[in-house]
């Protein structure tokens, strides 16, 4: 497929084109899906192949992608794009620009401990069987699952600057689920969380230690059925990696995305209250708040050698010191911040327009364990395992719930209640931050299914943080 | 066609084995505009072919884009080395066996009809019209074209269609970003009425000049938009499927025949409606007619796939949703503001999630204009607004309906990037909860 992608971008190498990148991806996904202890789904989908060619053509964007990799399909593909930013150029005032770039030669092949694709199906099938068969062990369980979902994806870009890349990267997410329920109400918990991505094969599945968990997550969710809800109006909250992941996630990795600057993800995901002119002096959060984007870190699944339009993998400052410095940007959007392309820009598959994604977004480590945090901290609560995540439109305004919160007194974790349920403005909450874990709690969390851009793109990404500690946040709202 | 006929040959071809093949032909043209001018254009194109493959009660599904005959018998004889060591499930008894068929109708190309320089053309036209505001237009405007056909070893041999246009705008304030929203759906382009559109857009906007205010949390009086209480329905959807009774996750649980809601509450799902999206099967290929939900005020019926009817022991019916039609009632839109002392108008909400499903309660926000109601008149902006609320809650508030409805257009986004539709009315809700303020717009 080199030869395909070489190909294309020679016929793009023209007068009329500004700039041109060429993408190949050729994804293998496998699904192992146990309902109620029942195999409800095993499905693979192998060798699903995608083209997509975009082009700045007139000052205006034009892209095209398809599947059929036929000549007289990628003919019209390759003048689609042309005429779509041609037409485009027509409703477009202030032409879109592209820096010259550096051209990048080189291969990047990520090696699993375990090759998910190369395992026998039968004890993939048996190992998750056996999850699936402990879930189902009491009568108060009234539903349960178990999944895994292995991915690779193999991907050739190009453009015309002279950047040839090629990578393959392996991603897997596990995950369970059980709900609770003695009558009327129902209560779940879920293992690892919904941050539940890894870069990696098969020995992330290992290392998530579902069996080990399966008991204790029963037991959780039926003893959420009798416990106590949040009764103060506001409380010291510790929160866990997996939940804080999501935190980071939504209220500051999204948020510091250029694009929604400009407006160019209203119709959809949104805007932000970030503007150009906060960045390098508004106050974020907190000063041991330390925030930064790392596409150079190979542990998560953001790592690329070059983003899809050929900018170097970076690692860039967001927030310094509790104050907003940096911008996750592409070529054409960091400019008009007065920034550098951040290597950002990102696409799901290669008939995908790449879009300004988080890659790995990272909350930096501080001192000390969470043994230690809790035992410092006097009154509150620890929670963890996201049940619910709103946020608005300018990501200000967030609310989430966990599954499961537990009370801290004097030092000590005493009981469990259900469904803590925390509301906060973005800048405030990080501004409330006095304590974050250290390295030794520091850890990547991730997802698949980070959404964003029209057509709608499912890209998976990594967050490395630590749990922290936020003072003095609203937890009482209730529906 | 040719290669439609070719999976009836493999299901013939393979007694011992039963397939359930979803062969889609899917294109799309994708305009995406900012700041009153092109963000992008995309068009994409996509072949694919999903298989489940099953022996007795044993599985297994695959995937292949392109597919030719040489490059499923293979993946099948791949398959059939995997299938004998999967464990089996129980609950499947048979795939669909419901061989009614509805005319295999034609439909216009929209990618075709609505060219990217009339799409511009149009947007043009907008973008004038909102700039002496000092607006600036942002959306997207779509055209999707696909040929689903759905075939199985009981028979089932079906074709669908859809050719759906999606045209969102929001005009949103240079000078302090407060937005507006209005939108197009439908399969019939020529029910697209420019002037009607660029009159509704340019009411909203003139409502979106005044000041903006913040409100208290608590409890409002409010007029919910015709695609909020789409939305609230849509998300009720969840609570209506068989899926749901089997997973424990259903509100209307032991609710069959029960007056759940108010009387003024009837809901159907009818994907033959003229004025939406129009869908001629479900998943199975089973045909998907007109279904009520709720009728005065009463849950009637369970959406029933071929799974979860069969192992449920229930009647199957093909509803999916794909067509929410609320009865409308006897107020003008009008008269439900006028009626308001002190409340708010919602014209639309972003980010919703449950907290509980079987609970109905959510939390979500408003977006895209939200107004303060004072003696009858919308009279000011208000910044966007956390709701946390229970749905049934919500609906059980309705105190008056509109006497006309909208075609509200929604996507599905991700994949193949679904659009559908509902129809629905304006709606006056008593005691609607805001918990509280996002302090933007």
């Amino acid at each position: 497929m080199k030869k395909l992608v070489y190909d294309i971008i020679n016929k793009l190498d023209i007068p009329e084109v500004t700039y041109a990148d060429v993408r190949f991806t050729n994804t293998d996904d496998q699904i192992i899906y146990f309902e109620k202890g029942r195999l409800r789904h095993f499905g693979s989908d192998y060798d699903s192949i995608d083209l997509g060619v975009r082009v700045l053509v007139n000052g205006c964007w034009g892209f095209a992608g398809t599947t059929i990799l036929t000549n007289v399909s990628i003919e019209n593909m390759i003048k689609k794009a042309i005429s779509n930013a041609k037409v485009g150029s027509k409703f477009r005032k202030e032409p879109a620009t592209f820096k010259k770039l550096k051209p990048i030669k080189d291969s990047y092949f990520f090696k699993p401990k375990e090759d998910p694709f190369l395992m026998d199906d039968k004890f993939k099938i048996d190992f998750h069987e056996k999850i699936a068969q402990k879930l189902v062990g009491s009568k108060k369980i009234v539903y349960s699952y178990v999944y895994t979902v292995l991915y690779r994806q193999y991907k050739v870009y190009a453009n015309t600057e002279g950047t040839f890349v090629d990578s393959l990267v392996y991603d897997t997410m596990p995950m369970m689920y059980v709900l609770a329920s003695e009558g009327k109400e129902t209560m779940c918990r879920t293992w690892p969380g919904h941050m539940n991505g890894r870069r990696g094969g098969f020995e992330v599945v290992r290392n998530t230690k579902l069996e080990e968990n399966a008991d204790t997550i029963i037991e959780e969710a039926i003893k959420l059925l009798d416990a106590p809800r949040i009764e103060e109006e506001r409380a010291d909250i510790i929160i866990g990696g997996g939940h804080l992941a999501l935190q980071l996630h939504e209220s500051v990795g999204h948020a510091t995305e250029a694009d929604r600057i400009f407006g160019k993800e209203i119709s959809y995901a949104g805007k932000t209250f970030i503007k150009p002119a906060m960045l390098g002096n508004f106050k974020y959060g907190s000063k041991i708040v330390n925030i930064y984007s790392d596409s150079k870190n190979e542990g998560g699944m953001g790592f690329h050698l070059v983003d899809d339009e050929g900018t170097p993998g970076a690692t860039l400052d967001i927030v310094k010191n509790g104050v907003l410095v940096g911008q996750q940007t592409s070529q054409e959007n960091a400019p008009l911040l007065g920034l550098e392309p951040s290597s950002n820009m990102m696409a799901s598959f290669a008939d995908d327009i790449p879009l300004i994604r988080m890659t790995n977004f990272c909350l930096a480590p501080g001192k000390g364990t969470l043994d230690e945090l809790i035992k410092s901290t006097e009154h509150g609560y620890y929670i963890d395992f996201t049940k619910t995540w709103s946020i608005d439109d300018n990501r200000n305004n967030f609310q989430f719930t966990t599954e499961i919160g537990w009370k801290i007194e004097n030092g000590e974790l005493k009981y469990i209640v259900k469904e803590p349920t925390y509301y906060g403005i973005t800048p405030e909450f990080w501004g409330a931050c006095d304590a974050i874990c250290g390295p030794e709690e520091w850890e990547f969390h991730g997802t698949f299914h980070c959404g964003k851009g029209e057509p709608g793109q499912s890209m998976h990404l990594s967050h490395g943080v630590a749990p922290a500690r936020f003072k003095n946040i609203v937890c009482n709202v209730k529906a | 066609m040719e290669f439609r006929n070719e999976l009836v040959k493999i299901c013939e071809q393979y007694p011992k084995f039963k397939f359930n093949f979803h062969y889609r032909n899917w294109e799309t043209d994708f305009l995406r505009f900012y700041q009153s001018q092109t963000n992008y254009n995309i068009s994409k194109t996509s072949v694919s072919l999903s298989t489940t493959m099953y022996k007795g009660k044993k599985s297994y599904s695959f995937s292949l884009k392109n597919p030719t005959r040489a490059k499923l018998l293979e993946k099948i004889e791949e398959a059939k080395m995997i299938i004998d060591k999967l464990p089996e499930d129980p609950d499947f008894i048979d795939l669909e066996d419901d061989l009614t068929k509805t005319t295999e109708k034609e439909k216009v190309n929209n990618i075709e009809k609505v060219s990217l320089d009339k799409k511009i053309d149009i947007l043009k036209k907008l973008a004038n019209v909102v700039e002496p505001f000092d607006f600036k237009i942002y959306g997207t405007f779509i055209c999707n074209y696909k040929t689903l056909y759905i075939i199985n070893s009981n028979g089932v041999n079906k074709r669908e269609i859809n050719s759906p246009i999606f045209l969102e705008v929001k005009a949103v304030s240079n000078k302090n970003e407060v937005t507006v929203l209005e939108t197009y759906g439908g399969e019939n382009f020529n029910t697209f009425d420019v002037d009607r559109f660029t009159k509704d857009l340019v009411i909203k906007v003139e409502a979106a000049t005044g000041e903006i205010v913040d409100v208290e949390p608590g409890e409002y009086e409010v007029v919910l938009a015709p695609r909020c209480i789409g939305e609230y329905f849509g998300y009720l959807e969840s609570s209506m499927s068989a899926q749901s009774l089997d997973a424990k996750m259903s509100f209307f649980e032991d609710k069959l025949n029960k007056k759940v809601f108010p009387e003024n509450i009837t809901l159907t799902d009818d994907p033959e409606h003229p004025d939406l999206i129009n869908f001629d099967y479900n998943h199975d290929g089973h045909i998907y007619k007109k279904l009520p939900i709720i009728e005065k005020g009463v849950f009637k019926n369970f959406m029933v796939d071929n799974y979860y009817g069969r192992k449920l022991k229930m009647k199957k019916n093909g509803a999916e949703g794909a067509g929410f039609v609320m009865e409308t009632g006897n107020k003008t839109r009008d008269e439900l503001i006028s009626s308001i002392k002190r409340g708010l108008y919602i014209s639309s909400l972003h980010y919703m999630n449950f907290i509980n499903r079987k609970e109905t309660s959510v939390t979500g926000l408003t977006r895209d204009g939200t107004f303060l109601i004072e003696n009858g008149k919308l009279t000011k902006v208000v910044n966007n607004l956390r709701f946390t609320e229970k749905i049934s809650d919500v609906i059980n508030g309705i105190i008056d309906i509109e006497n006309r409805s909208y075609t509200i257009p929604s996507s599905s986004n991700y994949g193949e990037f679904g659009i559908y539709s509902a129809r629905m009315p304006h709606v006056k809700v008593k005691g609607f909860k805001i918990s509280s303020s996002t302090r933007t717009v």
